[in-house]
């Protein structure tokens, strides 16, 4: 999130799409509920299907799954055509101005630079014109035909509300509602947010959805204010977190790009390959040095960053590419701290496959999950017997499988980052159940043998263990706090830990500073021998105090702590106008006093920066070019294009491109085509379970409250079907089938997508074989096949068939 | 045994005093006196935050010191009230929190630990069908042989053109978004440290 | 002492069903798991162990508008005039002085009479204590200065626990906002059913949208038991003693009589 949740009181208009708030982060209408009461916001909701979110919506607009870059194009074309942008935001934020080389193009769904037989676009092509003294080329009054904002015009162009309305299947009057409604926060003194979840992300063109709702919020000038923004509604506790450190195989902690052996073969190159020349990550080696002085304190970063692992270049490392390997024997042992891919994972039927190949795994959860158990009997059980990947009887599976069970969160010590990026800790209520361990003891026990097997090796190869540095007690209990210490950064006196580090600007690049994760210092400022006092997450001043006689925004700043050094709106330069003046009067988060920037919250921007100065504008300090980016450069293409699902029950009616043109066909042979599979099919979670279900199938209170799977269809296809409400259906696709209770509902209407009638369907994914409520995976439906840049699979749009059970 | 309305009140008497400070309106000083009125009857509510969903909403977990060798007993668990994003609420899911861990039994009532919580380390031999219960050291020291032995077997020192690369693709890991920030710290740092590139989370999926 | 009472807005709430766990958490009551039949509402009616309930119900009346899926928050609607209270032989139920309606679990044998008598059909038995069970509008809270448990966690204020004359107030302006802001039928539920429930509704819509009874009745056999049967209990009690086996079947029979009540789903 761009800006953090209690902000949603400060919003005029919400547009909710590709999530189901209401039901998923049902608080986040504490604070809508708010805004329309107070301040008469407008709450839009964009939906394949009528939700809890929609019944409390004041616009509803259905769409298709999977259509939502067509939906945002026509709305980005109705704003641009009728010329309500936020023109000065525009002006000065973002690069609306900037001239594109000749060598752009784009023609039939394809932009120039595309190379079929390696399904990738040579990117160079979309480059910005530079002067002869290297700037960017601009044309202030955004007029020139080749500048960004008359290069959208054209593109968007082709997007009006009858092609619109033709692919989403959007009735126009709706269409026009919704545009209508959020067009008017294009005023300068209106502002909107946008908040989406995974039915944004989980589509082949995932990351060019959210690409395109940035777009929208940059046009209306919402971003960067109070009450606007680009908000990610994060589906877990601390996926937040989980993505700061990086448990990913693309990035290290602090999004960092981690390295690739030909690209980065030394620590010089990695840092000149990986450090723009303008911007604020020019600061990129002083983080680098002191995260592997973090991890390996006893040597210098050039020789320890060979430490960390390089992976093969352009190799595909996601979830689905890992479950691909380990389907394919490549992979021996796999650790799982508190996942359940067997329910979570696309083709479930191919993961629970690829499992039974490991030599090892280790499981720990506070429960058994399916996965723990993915080599019982109850993991064979099937509906029917088509049996695509060759599910195996525990009598052939050769995986140990060691279970460590972990205690629960409010049994342990520890902070968890919300989705605002708020770092909050909690305390130790009760002792853990059992023998159950937190998992920060698991990994400290575990580093501890591991290093004592290692003890005494000289093999360079082993240096990466032997040399790391676990400095977190003598026994195995760990001290939370010198975690905590290690996470903000100290400097290094005589090789030792000396004083906390203020925040990220005391690094250095030179090995005399620790930091395990740049983004984070400023957690732990002081060391005063009071981590009550000193570990800011352990904040609990809950006082709204505004600045000055300013009226504050609800930033509370000293609640917990904040990432970055307690930012809570995250481009609030753009807060003000380029002159450094409050857009707006009623919700000032910062502006320009004459000598400083000052406010209800930290600047993200150089405190002393005159805004008539030199690059006192350039609002967007964590870009090169420090402008909003309304053409980018995605592995799609600079503008977002609308193209069908890899599964889609219709032809592609802008471009003669059916699907993404740069995603990786895992598996071709597993497409499934409409004449088998007529019906659209999603997946979705409910307000009383959550992700793959192992916390709230574990509870009776939640159990009883949605007590098995179900799949929401219309009545009509019911009738067509022979489908009774309450009754077991079977759903089918290329890769398994499920059975579900049918809850035929009003509030799934079958749509008219290019004058053919489409059914849509869609099935809980919260479900499995443990605990007090049981059912099938809807996963066991799902695709292999992810987004074209992060590889997230495409759960909420695939073909389908439904039958009586 | 029927349990009374008057039964409950013995039980929870204590607990309802200090919930009184904490219930009504925003007030910052609310937990923190809570704790304090707790400290003379018994009755604790430690803060903390919600597991599930990305809000980040408070919850206050009410306590009372049991015998000593019980720890201290759950009673409650209830939104925040200073925390400033609920205020005091939670959805369906921070309401249910009490059941983390334990449970009201649907025969008798009573309070018993959440059966389904795992509670001993096990261990499933290949082509076994059944679980053996092991001790924890006995577990820690055959995780960490087995990943030596996979490490020391796929570890590639220095690719074909002679770049140090210091990877184990045969090794991998997934999951944490459910983790504490401290715990990604050791996970993150223990990963890497083994050379594994197939490392992931939930963020991906 | 004024009346004290939970309002319920419909206008604001979410369904996401926190009420009915936190009332769970509160009241120490264990799970009822039943099957899911095709509604998101999975208790067709309160339990023994389950006070409060969500109904869902889906309605579609303009082909062209939106559908519309109504939410309500189902529990004892604290009667002025409780027909549960007229009718049980033990005289367990009672009011208390600022409206709740209360039950002494320790006379209750368990017979089921409340139940029947209920226009909204809400005391439910508990077999495992032969007990017949409802909500308590958290009585023993409120009374340490606390909101019901279901007020306390609900994110949108959709609940709120007051004076009854204070939230009647707010009820009014409430709906006069909503009958000029998309809800021309918004309407009060409570203010004068049954003469007066200590529990006031502000509805979106009429009350049979909601799967409210328009005009709620006390079922017609009452006034034959407070006539004829009361008078002479004395002697009925040890036969309700017997058992429950006994009461339950009484009850059933005169349950089925009084027909099938609060229908919910949408088939």
């Amino acid at each position: 999130m761009t800006n953090h949740f209690i902000d949603m009181k400060n919003t005029d208009c919400a547009l909710i799409i590709g999530s189901n708030t209401a039901e998923n982060h049902p608080m986040s209408f504490k604070w809508l509920t708010e805004a329309r009461e107070k301040r008469g916001a407008k709450i839009i909701n964009v939906d394949p299907r009528f939700t809890r979110t929609s019944a409390r919506s004041d616009i509803y607009a259905p769409l298709r799954s999977g259509t939502d870059i067509a939906f945002i194009g026509g709305m980005m074309n109705y704003i641009l055509e009728n010329k309500l942008y936020h023109e000065e935001y525009l002006r000065w934020f973002t690069n609306a101005t900037f001239i594109v080389a000749d060598s752009y193009d784009f023609n039939d769904g394809l932009f120039s630079g595309y190379d079929l037989a390696k399904r990738k676009y040579d990117k160079s092509q979309w480059a910005f014109k530079k002067t002869e003294d290297d700037q960017y080329e601009k044309d202030m009054t955004m007029e020139d035909p080749r500048c960004v904002l008359q290069l959208m015009k054209k593109h968007y162009a082709r997007y009006d509300i009858d092609t619109v309305c033709k692919i989403t299947g959007t009735p126009k009057n709706k269409f026009l509602e919704v545009a209508k409604a959020y067009a008017a926060t294009g005023a300068p003194d209106k502002v909107g947010t946008i908040l989406y979840a995974m039915g944004t992300t989980q589509h082949t063109v995932g990351t060019e959805n959210v690409r395109s709702y940035a777009m929208l919020q940059l046009l209306l000038g919402n971003i960067g204010r109070a009450g606007g923004g680009v908000n990610a509604l994060r589906g877990e506790s601390n996926v937040q977190g989980s993505t700061d450190w990086a448990l990913l195989f693309h990035i290290i902690p602090g999004y960092i790009n981690s390295p690739e052996a030909q690209k980065h073969p030394d620590y010089a190159t990695f840092l000149a390959k990986e450090t723009p020349k303008t911007g604020f990550k020019v600061n990129t080696p002083k983080w680098v040095a002191s995260l592997l002085k973090s991890y390996w304190m006893d040597d210098d970063p050039e020789k320890s960053y060979h430490y960390l692992p390089k992976r093969i270049d352009g190799k595909q490392y996601a979830h689905i590419a890992l479950f691909e390997a380990m389907y394919n024997k490549e992979i021996e042992g796999l650790f799982i701290w508190g996942s359940n891919p067997i329910v979570g994972g696309p083709n479930a039927n191919k993961e629970q496959a690829a499992l039974a190949n490991l030599k090892w795994m280790v499981a720990i959860d506070l429960w058994q999950t399916e996965t723990s158990e993915f080599w019982s009997y109850k993991a064979m059980d099937r509906p029917t017997d088509n049996d695509v990947y060759k599910i195996k009887r525990p009598e052939e599976i050769d995986t140990e499988v060691f279970f460590l069970p972990a205690c629960s969160s409010y049994e342990k010590d520890g902070s968890i980052s919300n989705s605002g990026r708020w770092m909050q800790y909690r305390w130790k209520a009760v002792d853990p159940v059992g023998e159950s361990k937190a998992d920060l003891e698991i990994a400290h026990m575990l580093m501890r043998r591991l290093k004592k097997l290692y003890e005494g090796s000289t093999k360079p190869q082993d240096e990466p263990i032997t040399r790391l540095t676990w400095d977190y007690g003598d026994s195995d209990h760990p001290d939370i706090n010198k975690v905590a210490r290690d996470i903000n950064g100290f400097e290094i006196v005589n090789g030792k830990p000396g004083k906390q580090l203020l925040n990220f600007t005391k690094l250095k690049d030179d090995g005399t500073t620790s930091c395990a994760i740049w983004i984070y210092s400023g957690c732990y400022p002081e060391d005063t021998g009071n981590p009550e006092k000193d570990y800011l997450a352990r904040r609990r001043d809950n006082r709204d105090v505004g600045y000055s006689d300013v009226k504050p925004i609800g930033s509370y700043l000293n609640w917990a702590w904040c990432w970055p050094i307690n930012r809570r709106i995250i481009y609030n330069r753009c807060s003000s106008t380029p002159e450094g003046q409050p857009w707006d009067m009623d919700r000032v988060s910062i502006f320009w006093d004459g000598d400083a920037w000052v406010g209800n919250d930290i600047p993200d921007f150089g405190k002393n920066k005159d805004p008539n100065g030199p690059g006192g504008r350039n609002a967007f300090i964590m870009r090169p070019e420090e402008v909003g980016c309304l053409y980018s450069t995605c592995n799609e293409g600079p503008l977002p294009e609308h193209y069908e699902p890899w599964e889609s029950p219709v032809k592609n009616l802008l471009g003669s491109q059916e699907f993404n043109p740069v995603v990786i066909e895992w598996e071709p042979d597993k497409r499934g085509t409409s004449d088998k599979y007529p019906i659209v099919g999603t997946t979705y979670r409910v307000t009383e379970h959550w992700q793959s279900g192992v916390m709230t199938r574990m509870q009776p209170w939640l159990a009883e409250l949605v007590p098995n799977v179900f799949v929401e269809l219309s009545e009509q296809l019911a009738r067509a079907k022979g489908i009774k409400n309450g009754r077991e259906v079977i759903i089918s696709t290329t890769r398994g089938d499920i059975k579900a209770v049918a809850c035929v509902t009003k509030r799934i209407k079958p749509m008219n997508i290019q004058g053919q009638e489409v059914h849509h369907i869609g099935v809980i994914w919260h479900f499995g074989f443990n605990g007090y409520a049981t059912g099938d995976p809807a996963n066991r439906l799902t695709p292999h096949i992810g987004d074209g840049n992060t590889l997230i699979p495409e759960y909420k749009a695939w073909l389908c068939d439904i039958r009586r059970a | 045994m029927k349990v009374t309305r008057r039964d409950f009140f013995k039980v929870t008497g204590a607990t309802v005093a200090s919930f009184a400070v904490v219930d009504l309106g925003f007030d910052m000083t609310a937990t923190a006196s809570a704790i304090k009125g707790t400290r003379t009857n018994g009755v604790k509510p430690v803060p903390s935050i919600c597991p599930f969903c990305g809000c980040g909403c408070g919850l206050v977990v009410y306590t009372r010191d049991g015998a000593p060798a019980d720890g201290p007993q759950l009673l409650s668990i209830q939104g925040d009230p200073d925390n400033p994003i609920n205020r005091g609420s939670a959805c369906s899911k921070g309401s249910a929190m009490f059941n983390l861990r334990e449970i009201y039994d649907p025969e008798t009532g009573k309070q018993i630990i959440n059966p389904k919580r795992m509670a001993k380390p096990l261990y499933r031999a290949p082509k076994s069908t059944k679980w053996e219960e092991k001790d924890w050291e006995w577990m820690l020291t055959e995780i960490a042989k087995r990943v030596k032995e996979t490490r020391d077997k796929h570890f590639e020192h220095k690719d074909k053109d002679g770049i140090i690369v210091n990877r184990c693709e045969a090794l991998s890991s997934l999951g944490g978004a459910a983790l504490d920030n401290e715990e990604l710290q050791l996970v993150s740092k223990m990963s890497r440290s083994l050379g594994m590139t197939f490392l992931e989370n939930q963020a991906r999926i | 002492m004024a009346r004290k009472t939970n309002l319920y807005d419909v206008s604001k709430c979410i369904a996401c069903r926190a009420c009915q766990v936190a009332c769970k958490d509160w009241n120490q009551l264990p799970a009822v798991i039943e099957p899911f039949k095709g509604n998101y509402q999975t208790h067709k009616d309160t339990n023994g162990d389950t006070y409060t309930i969500v109904k869902f119900i889906e309605h579609e009346d303009d082909p062209a508008a939106d559908v519309q899926w109504n939410f309500l928050k189902y529990q004892c609607m604290h009667c002025f005039e409780p027909a549960c209270m007229d009718v049980c032989p033990r005289k367990c139920i009672y009011i208390n002085d600022w409206g709740a309606v209360l039950k002494d679990y320790d006379n209750c044998i368990g017979c089921q009479y409340c139940s029947y008598a209920c226009p909204f059909h809400i005391p439910k038995y508990r077999k495992r204590q032969d007990i017949v069970t409802k909500c308590t509008l958290c009585y023993e809270r409120v009374e340490e200065g606390l909101t019901p448990a279901c007020v306390r966690t609900c994110p949108t204020d959709a609940l709120q626990f007051g004076d009854r004359d204070e939230l009647m107030q707010y009820a009014e302006e409430r709906v006069k906002f909503l009958r000029v802001n998309g809800f021309p039928n918004a309407t009060i539920y409570g203010k004068f059913e049954l003469g007066g429930l200590n529990m006031l509704y502000v509805l979106t819509d009429s009350p049979d949208k909601f799967d409210l009874p328009v005009d709620p009745k006390v079922p017609g056999q009452i006034p034959f038991w407070q006539n004829w049967v009361q008078p002479y209990l004395g002697w009925l009690i040890p036969l309700a003693l017997l058992g429950s086996a006994t009461s339950f079947v009484t009850t059933r029979i005169l349950a089925n009589k009084h027909g099938e009540h609060g229908e919910g789903g949408h088939e």
